[in-house]
């Protein structure tokens, strides 16, 4: 009887702790799932980069909204190879930030020595390449959109651009219809499909990524045919660097353009020739060369501008990202402004700028001379608004950029300066209306290197390998003699 | 908690006293100094985040070993039923027992303090990383010191002790690994487990609250299964 008793005890109290231990237990649980479903995160990172910009995170809400499966497919870095620590580390650990954030987006990092055939049914033949796929449509990108290098021995830099990269393909996969840039040739303007530094071959394929089209817009070929006009399906026109007038009537077949609200991007160079058009939208482009004290080392001819306020240079300016320009013609707006025109400046130099009119950079140097050159801060690059009350559009509202530089624009510096890319990019984004696609295209990571020879690597060897744990060794040692003499 | 306070004293005093401190903190420093050492070499960036990753999962097998001792032997020498009657709570007991390990781990890291000073002076590491990537690994160490002192409760063989131990937590590293081999759905139900995935944020300078939670969640689960353990001896 007694016997029952105390097993009748034993099994109320176990049971009673069984239960209250699954209770806890499962109320932990319970809690996890709250405290998952309402994260918070801190990145302290020094770049700031370990988590998604707020671009890309609405990027991929917007591909979880349309409920398509997108797949992103990234190919390990040659084993051995320089880098391929970093390269690989960094694609992981964006994969994995796609995964957090998206419940569609599917990642895959995969092993290009190991998976072969996962990269023959793709097409794949490079290491490090990203295959980002949704539905039937594909980007590819390869290790040069991906990482960024720049500098030379020990200042060499390697900078990882694959969020902006991944993005932009994003970008591409999303959008269903292509728009068309036309780019006016002719006149011994820049070449599209050009592959020299004055070519702008670079730019069609930042376009493509973009799902922009650049195409080419000859008057004078259509002039045969039929009446010559800007096509309907022109999203915007480029008009860079004409060697040579535009004859009159083009330049009214781009102010009909202008009048249905449509964009035209300016690209002029010190004493070029200068659109007609221009002075009708009340751009001026002074005589003489943009030049400032503050400059890219060791170019005397390349200023370091600087981002006024606008859409298209708010990101570049937050995060401090360089437009590099070389050989600037200085850009103004009227002053006042025309009627019905809404002028901004894009680039500017700083107070120490001015416009060189000496030809002292002939020589080598480049130094203010009251005299003859015209006193900074100076524009490099304005962004034009026209509304119907300017008389000059029908309806809506057509928009415009002009340059000071064409550079900016073509094979030669598009990849160059860190901001090169996203300000052409950005204007390209505005000029067609995309503003909810404005952003850095990069915000880059950069692999912090070890000065370290190997000499100083035998210290290090000898410093965490002997002296650390012969420590402990001895410590130990004294206490036990110690201890053994009581 | 002035217990808690003496409790942990006297574990501190037993685990200095003997040889067994100096061996896990001179084989922890080698092992450590070894990978950090291999990071180096192999990426040549100032980062520990190769040493960090491996010292992690140094700790699945270490830190059992650290704690096994607590009950087991306790009970193998009959002190723990002198324990329990004396007038300290149970929760002080588990509680200062957890404490001093935690602390011995935390004197180990101290050890490693000294691969930032050399990145620091022949480079230009991230201290946002460096810190939150050391958080991680106290974090570890604190839900891995729980789960030891558990599996110490369950037994009085120190040896089956810490192989209980180490059983116990290798599933928690495992279901990262083995996530990919598994069906999606089972997959996203194994992952919230993995002490890998939580631990993967810490050592990219991310904070966040899941992550902690989850730490905190596992060390307080482990700790309370102790007092369980340990009070069932009074019903028994």
């Amino acid at each position: 009887m007694a016997m029952n008793r105390t097993l009748q005890r034993r099994l109320a109290v176990g049971s009673n702790a069984t239960i209250v231990t699954f209770l806890v237990v499962a109320a932990v649980v319970v809690v996890y799932l709250l405290v998952d479903r309402f994260r918070v995160r801190v990145d302290l990172s020094a770049d700031q980069g370990s988590v998604l910009a707020a671009d890309t995170v609405n990027k991929l809400g917007l591909l979880d909204r349309d409920a398509v499966a997108v797949t992103v497919t990234a190919f390990s870095a040659q084993r051995g190879k320089k880098e391929s620590y970093f390269k690989d580390r960094q694609l992981q650990d964006l994969l994995e930030e796609m995964d957090y954030n998206s419940a569609l987006v599917e990642t895959r990092f995969v092993d290009f020595d190991k998976e072969r055939l996962t990269a023959e049914k793709l097409g794949v033949t490079d290491y490090g390449t990203v295959v980002v796929q949704r539905a039937e449509r594909r980007v590819d990108l390869q290790d040069r959109d991906l990482f960024r290098r720049s500098g030379k021995g020990d200042d060499r830099k390697i900078e990882f651009l694959g969020e902006a990269a991944i993005n932009r393909a994003f970008s591409q996969l999303m959008s269903d219809t292509r728009r068309v840039v036309y780019a006016l040739v002719g006149h011994g303007e820049l070449d599209p499909d050009g592959r020299d530094p004055d070519g702008m071959a670079d730019l069609a394929a930042a376009l493509d990524q973009e799902n922009y089209e650049l195409k080419k817009l000859d008057f004078v070929r259509d002039r045969e045919e039929s009446a010559p006009r800007v096509p309907d399906d022109a999203a915007a026109v480029v008009v860079a660097r004409p060697r040579v007038a535009i004859p009159v009537l083009e330049e009214d077949l781009l102010l009909a353009y202008l009048a249905t609200g449509g964009s035209i991007l300016y690209a002029v160079e010190p004493g070029g020739y200068v659109p007609s058009l221009l002075g009708r939208l009340g751009v001026v482009v002074p005589e003489g060369i943009v030049l400032d004290k503050l400059l890219v080392f060791p170019y005397p001819d390349r200023p370091v501008p600087r981002y006024k306020a606008h859409p298209i240079t708010k990101d570049l300016s937050d995060q401090q990202l360089v437009t590099v320009v070389s050989r600037a013609a200085p850009v103004q707006a009227a002053v006042p402004p025309k009627e019905g025109i809404r002028a901004s400046t894009l680039l500017e130099t700083s107070r120490d700028g001015w416009i060189e009119r000496g030809g002292a950079l002939e020589g080598g140097s480049a130094k203010y001379e009251p005299d003859i050159d015209g006193a900074g801060p100076t524009a490099m690059a304005i962004a034009l608004e026209l509304g119907t009350d300017s008389g000059l559009v029908k309806r809506g509202r057509a928009r415009v950029v002009v340059l000071g530089d064409t550079d900016v624009i073509t094979n030669g510096l598009l990849s160059e300066g860190p901001g090169n890319a996203s300000f052409a990019i950005n204007t390209f984004r505005w000029l067609l209306g995309d503003e909810g696609r404005l952003s850095v295209v990069g915000r880059p990571s950069t692999v912090r290197r070890l000065a370290l020879s190997s000499e100083d690597l035998g210290k290090v060897r000898w410093l965490v390998l002997s002296i650390g744990p012969m420590l402990a060794v001895l410590l130990g040692a004294a206490v036990w003699s110690s201890r053994r003499g009581r | 908690m002035r217990d808690v306070w003496t409790l942990w004293k006297k574990e501190l005093r037993i685990y200095f006293v003997s040889p067994l401190a100096y061996v896990f903190l001179s084989a922890f420093l080698f092992l450590a100094g070894l990978f950090f050492y291999l990071g180096v070499t192999l990426t040549g960036e100032a980062s520990l985040r190769v040493l960090l990753g491996n010292l992690a999962i140094t700790q699945l097998f270490v830190l059992p070993m650290l704690t096994m001792r607590h009950f087991a032997e306790e009970r193998r020498q009959g002190t723990l039923e002198l324990l329990m009657t004396a007038p300290v709570s149970l929760g002080a007991i588990v509680v200062g027992k957890w404490l001093a390990s935690l602390t011995l781990c935390l004197l180990m890291f101290l050890g490693t303090l000294v691969f930032p000073a050399v990145l620091a002076y022949y480079g230009d590491p991230d201290w946002g990383v460096m810190f939150t990537s050391y958080l991680g690994l106290v974090c570890v160490a604190s839900a891995f010191c729980a789960a030891g002192l558990f599996a110490s409760s369950l037994t009085d063989d120190q040896v089956a002790a810490g192989l209980i131990g180490i059983v116990l937590l290798l599933p928690f590293w495992l279901v990262g690994r083995a996530e990919a081999l598994l069906p999606e759905e089972w997959a996203d139900v194994v992952r919230p487990l993995s002490v890998l995935v939580h631990l993967d944020s810490f050592n990219r300078g991310v904070l966040d609250s899941a992550d902690l939670f989850y730490f905190l969640a596992f060390t307080g689960v482990f700790l309370f299964l102790t007092f369980r353990s340990v009070e069932s001896r009074r019903w028994r």
